[in-house]
């Protein structure tokens, strides 16, 4: 771990003329940007001289060019010898990040490699076992084994969904084709999920409603929109390049931005100073002030008619959708009700316009926004200025869709199909987008064998949560994530945790093999539960405390790994160092425990291997990349070759191969883009979104929102007598790198040592909270759905149900933090990180799905306050800072 | 040594040549205006580095007021030296004077080598936003970013006070461009 005392220094090595150079993308946020890697033996180093450094420039050098930061260099291992590394920007690519640019993240992303030199010395090297309570090094064969046989064993005499898997989504196509195809399709259990929810359900249902593809916009379109309007995220904090290199430059030429937020962050400081729009509302508010907005349009008739007759279904059209699939599907359960489902334009402007919580005033209270302001939105978005329309991009992200999933999303959708973004350049409606995307299918998620099934008798992904808490996970397997402190209520599902792995009294002490096993088998018999982990560090507590076994992980730069960015874009992300010790790749690692479980179709080579199967699965989906599978091996060479050559420049999925050549999609739903008459030759597959939407017809259906799915559990939770509304979410120095920068990286550390607690200057006043002060937030009112259970009527699951019905259980929970006194956070809301693994805030926040789609509403929590006593962060001034950050 | 040579000596004081000299051979735990880091078990390698600067008388105390910068270019007159001295009014990270509220920064964005100069922030102690990407640092946290992209805190510069007399004696950081503070 890092200490928060970084020691800057005031030189740095520069790679001489002859560096060998590979390249890669960031590990981190969604963005990707491109890196190269400047590699070359201890011993030597290049000098200031253009000719003798392999920039070929003269240093000092100028503004934007190839500096290199101290940070952005390292040792590492390199075939067992010692090499330097460089890892910058790359100056050269004409994709993303152009000019260089890069985020204080992947700017400083050579501290990632392991150098015992460095806070990563903990890096996991080899396989533990936990015998007599310690995590002992043990053999790969012995850990693999066990783990094996354990799985063998639970699966045979407590069912597949005892065997429950969770990982990250994201860690890479080849990663995580091997899991799913491990748990999904051979396994085949329906415990299993992705490191952001309880249940494999999708993060967006409005979306997939009303027909659009989560990541359909190009970086461009975000650039070329007249009015942009972002939802629930900061792009400067948590999408940096995308706001830096795409956005800001649009705004100095005019461009229109709003954003929804309950704080006013470093970019929307810039986005204000530049006139544009924040609507600073109350977390969970977000669904009135949209629908409040989509309502003036339509009132004053700003709506694209146009477009909507063109692309909206009409009533039949969209009853055609009920033909879209079998029963079961999430359409199917959404919509049957006719809480959703809408019979064209029309009749949801009846709808919009004749429920009262949209009317502005009404939205305005509840929300806490100026009415002005929505009523400037609503023109902006949409109000044509001298005949012509503005041309209106929207993006959505995590504080927007996970505080009230469904009914933002929906709401969303439709405000989009009004305005006549979706489908064209400069107008389209995507996530911004969380982690990258390396997702890659190789199995179906078996949703009929999930036993929780919504009103309606329809089955929904499981949650694993509950299932975990009533006692059914008899073995859980996690792949790089927490699980426990990244999910909601955490504070409970840790004590679950305890409970049935440390106390259980099957407790392994002895090195024999079947003794080890022989125990294991009587804890998951007893009701207990064995744990293994794949990760790169021990992570506390699921690694630490209760992991039965450990598998240490390589990454990022210790293997040849493909994976999309937030505009589809796939590259290949070079390996350039050795991995610590005896780590090995998941994709590795699920292949041996499969083999010893005997599935067929692991034995893989290498991790082109791997991702020249999941080729084939890919097809049709929104990064296809199979046909640069198909011109690899036209010219004689491998996909991961092929991938190399096409650097950081890329291509954008789905490709296709025309005359010979590689072509990249820049948008899906492209109503503007014509197909080749030909049609679709040789092994090339034009999905239906390439140039229409994702729905029965290619057209987009127009989605009710109801408030009332949601507006119980609102009116449950808003603050009562001396609460506020505790929320949390990313920040721009620690984001989808929390286990390298916060833990890891000295810099990262000192300027945020501990977790902090953004607090309203009169909310701290009346508190007696100063900025620097240690702080606890504590709540007796966690909302915890407690059983997995059958919905039957139509309103079971709706919060008030579960409630008078005795299925919410109130729990405890309780946080410390450094409080940090400022007007950009909107008063009567505390704001915190959401994940740092010592003072986890999502103890505080609900532990109830949103009860349509089945994801956590991680941004909806109430809680109190209480001053602990002041901190050191006060005294020495090396650490943290109070000062604002929406300086501007 | 070289930079000795340098302006800094012309002042002629020798002394303090003297007392650099010592910190240089020493390790003794320094507890002077020298300034800066008080962690345990790294004084001796800072002091180390720091002992290569040039002296440079850079101003005044007396001519110091609360919130207005002076500029000075430090260590040489090269590329991305600019520098400013500030007396902030409150109690800085390697401050120097009575209230320990006198400090100097290099004014180059580490991020990507943006101009800082003139985007001081009176209220808030703070230098930026960088009109390239909007980085903002804290003055009086040893240059710590307040929020942005740079890869480090802005690059301090170490002074001693003598008498009235300010000298910039160092730089804790990297300096934008450079690969070596000392080769401007």
């Amino acid at each position: 771990m890092s200490t928060p005392y970084y020691t800057p220094t005031d030189k740095v090595p520069l790679p001489p003329s002859d560096a060998e150079v590979l390249t890669t993308a960031c590990d981190y946020c969604i963005v990707a940007c491109g890196y190269k890697v400047f590699r070359w033996p201890l011993g030597r180093e290049g000098g200031s001289k253009a000719h003798q450094n392999a920039f070929g420039k003269n240093f000092p050098v100028n503004a934007l060019e190839e500096w290199v930061a101290p940070n952005q260099h390292n040792i590492v291992m390199h075939k067992g010898r010692r090499h330097h590394v460089i890892v910058l920007p790359d100056k050269q690519t004409k994709a993303v990040n152009f000019d260089g640019d890069s985020s204080v993240r992947g700017g400083t992303i050579a501290q990632k490699c392991y150098n015992p030199n460095t806070p990563t010395r903990d890096r996991l090297q080899t396989p533990l076992m936990r015998i007599h309570d310690i995590l002992m090094p043990v053999t790969w064969d012995l850990a693999l084994d066990v783990a094996a046989e354990m799985a063998r064993y639970v699966i045979k005499t407590h069912g597949a969904n005892a065997y429950s898997v969770k990982t990250y989504s994201y860690q890479f196509i080849e990663n995580t084709y091997a899991i799913t195809k491990f748990a999904r399709r051979h396994i085949n259990t329906a415990a299993f999920t992705f490191h952001d929810t309880p249940s494999d359900v999708t993060s967006t249902p409005g979306f997939r409603d009303t027909g659009f593809d989560n990541f359909g916009a190009a970086y461009s379109d975000w650039a070329n929109a007249e009015t942009l309007l972002i939802c629930g995220t900061d792009p400067y904090e948590t999408k940096t390049i995308v706001f830096t290199q795409h956005i800001k430059p649009a705004i100095e030429k005019g461009q229109k931005v709003i954003m929804l937020n309950p704080r006013e962050t470093a970019g929307a400081a810039y986005i204000k100073k530049m006139g544009g729009l924040h609507l600073d509302l109350y977390p969970g508010t977000d669904n009135l002030v949209v629908n409040a907005i989509a309502r003036i349009i339509v009132e004053n008739g700003w709506e694209d008619s146009e477009w909507i007759k063109k692309w909206a279904n009409n009533k039949w059209e969209t009853d055609s959708g009920f033909g879209q699939g079998t029963r079961n599907t999430p359409w199917q359960w959404r919509t049957t009700w006719g809480k959703f489902q809408s019979k064209g334009f029309e009749d949801w402007k009846k709808w919009v316009t004749s429920q009262k919580e949209y009317e502005l005033d009404y939205a305005s209270r509840m929300s806490g926004v100026d009415p002005a302001k929505i009523q400037k939105a609503a023109e902006w978005l949409a109000k044509p200025v001298n005949g012509k329309r503005p041309k209106t991009s929207i993006g959505i992200e995590k504080g927007f869709y996970w505080s009230n999933n469904t009914g933002n999303t929906e709401a969303i959708g439709a405000l989009g199909v009004i305005v006549g973004a979706g489908g064209r350049p400069g107008q389209m409606v995507s996530r911004f987008g969380g982690h990258q995307r390396g997702g890659q299918g190789g199995g179906k998620y078996p949703r009929n064998k999930s036993p929780e099934k919504v009103p309606g008798r329809r089955r929904r992904a499981l949650d694993t949560d509950r299932w975990l808490y009533s006692g059914h996970t008899r073995m859980a397997h996690v792949i790089g994530t927490t699980w426990i402190q990244s999910m909601c209520g955490s504070q409970g599902l840790q004590k679950k945790f305890h409970e049935l792995t440390l106390v259980n009294p099957h407790q392994v002490r002895s090195f024999n093999k079947q003794e080890v096993i022989d125990t294991l088998k009587k804890r998951v018999d007893s009701g207990g539960m064995v744990v293994i982990n794949q990760d790169i560090y021990l992570v506390d507590p699921i690694g630490s405390k209760f992991s039965d076994i450990v598998f240490p992980a390589a990454t990022w730069g210790e293997e040849d790994f493909m994976r999309a960015n937030g505009e589809r874009r796939l590259r290949l992300y070079q390996k350039f160092y050795d991995p610590p010790g005896d780590a090995k790749p998941d994709w590795w690692i699920i292949a041996q425990l499969a083999k010893r479980m005997g599935f067929d179709g692991f034995d893989w080579e290498n991790a082109n291997d791997v991702a020249e199967e999941a080729a084939r699965f890919s097809r049709g989906g929104r990064k296809d990349f199979n046909m640069i599978k198909v011109d690899a091996h036209a010219k004689g060479i491998t996909l991961h070759e092929r991938m190399r050559q096409l650097g950081t420049d890329g291509i954008q999925g789905p490709v296709h191969r025309m005359n010979g050549q590689l072509v990249g999609t820049v948008r899906l739903h492209d109503t503007t883009k014509k197909l080749p008459e030909t049609g679709a030759m040789g092994a090339n597959m034009f999905n239906k979104k390439t140039t229409h939407f994702n729905s029965q017809t290619g057209k987009c259906n127009i989605m009710k929102s109801p408030w009332s799915i949601f507006s119980d559990f609102w009116e449950w939770m808003q603050p009562k007598g001396d609460e506020l509304w505790v929320t949390n979410g990313r920040i721009n120095e620690i984001w989808q790198s929390g286990f390298d920068d916060q833990e890891r990286r000295p810099y990262i550390t000192q300027r945020w040592p501990e977790n902090f607690v953004e607090i309203h200057p009169d909310d701290a006043a009346k508190r007696g909270i100063k900025s620097g002060d240690r702080v606890m937030i504590y709540s007796n009112r966690v909302p915890v759905h407690k059983d997995t259970i059958l919905g039957v009527k139509g309103n079971d699951f709706q919060f008030a149900s579960l409630l008078k019905n005795g299925h919410i259980k109130l729990d405890k929970g309780s946080v410390t933090g450094i409080a940090f006194v400022t007007p950009a956070i909107k008063k009567g809301v505390l704001y915190s990180n959401f994940l740092d693994k010592r003072q986890p805030s999502n103890a505080i926040q609900a532990r109830v799905v949103d009860w349509i789609s089945g994801n956590y509403n991680y941004k909806m929590g109430v809680g109190k306050i209480v001053r602990l006593g002041g901190s050191v962060y006060q005294r020495d001034l090396h650490s943290f800072s109070f000062a604002p950050r929406n300086i501007i | 040594m070289k930079s000795l040579e340098t302006k800094s000596t012309e002042t002629g004081e020798k002394c303090k040549i003297s007392r650099r000299q010592f910190l240089f051979y020493s390790g003794a735990a320094i507890t002077t205006t020298t300034v800066m880091l008080n962690i345990p078990g790294t004084a001796r390698a800072q002091e180390a580095v720091f002992a290569t600067y040039p002296r440079m008388w850079i101003g005044n105390m007396s001519d110091l007021k609360t919130d207005q910068p002076l500029t000075f270019n430090y260590p040489d007159n090269g590329p991305h030296s600019i520098s400013m001295l500030i007396k902030l009014g409150t109690k800085a990270g390697g401050g120097v004077g009575k209230k320990e509220d006198v400090a100097a920064f290099n004014t180059v964005c580490t991020h990507q080598g943006g101009p800082l100069l003139g985007t001081y922030n009176a209220e808030h102690k703070t230098l930026g936003q960088c009109p390239f990407h909007l980085t903002t640092y804290d003055l009086t946290r040893y240059g710590i970013i307040v929020s942005g992209q740079a890869y480090q805190s802005l690059p301090q510069i170490l002074l001693e006070v003598e008498g009235d007399k300010i000298f910039a004696v160092g730089v804790m950081g990297l300096i934008f461009g450079r690969n070596n503070n000392l080769i401007g």
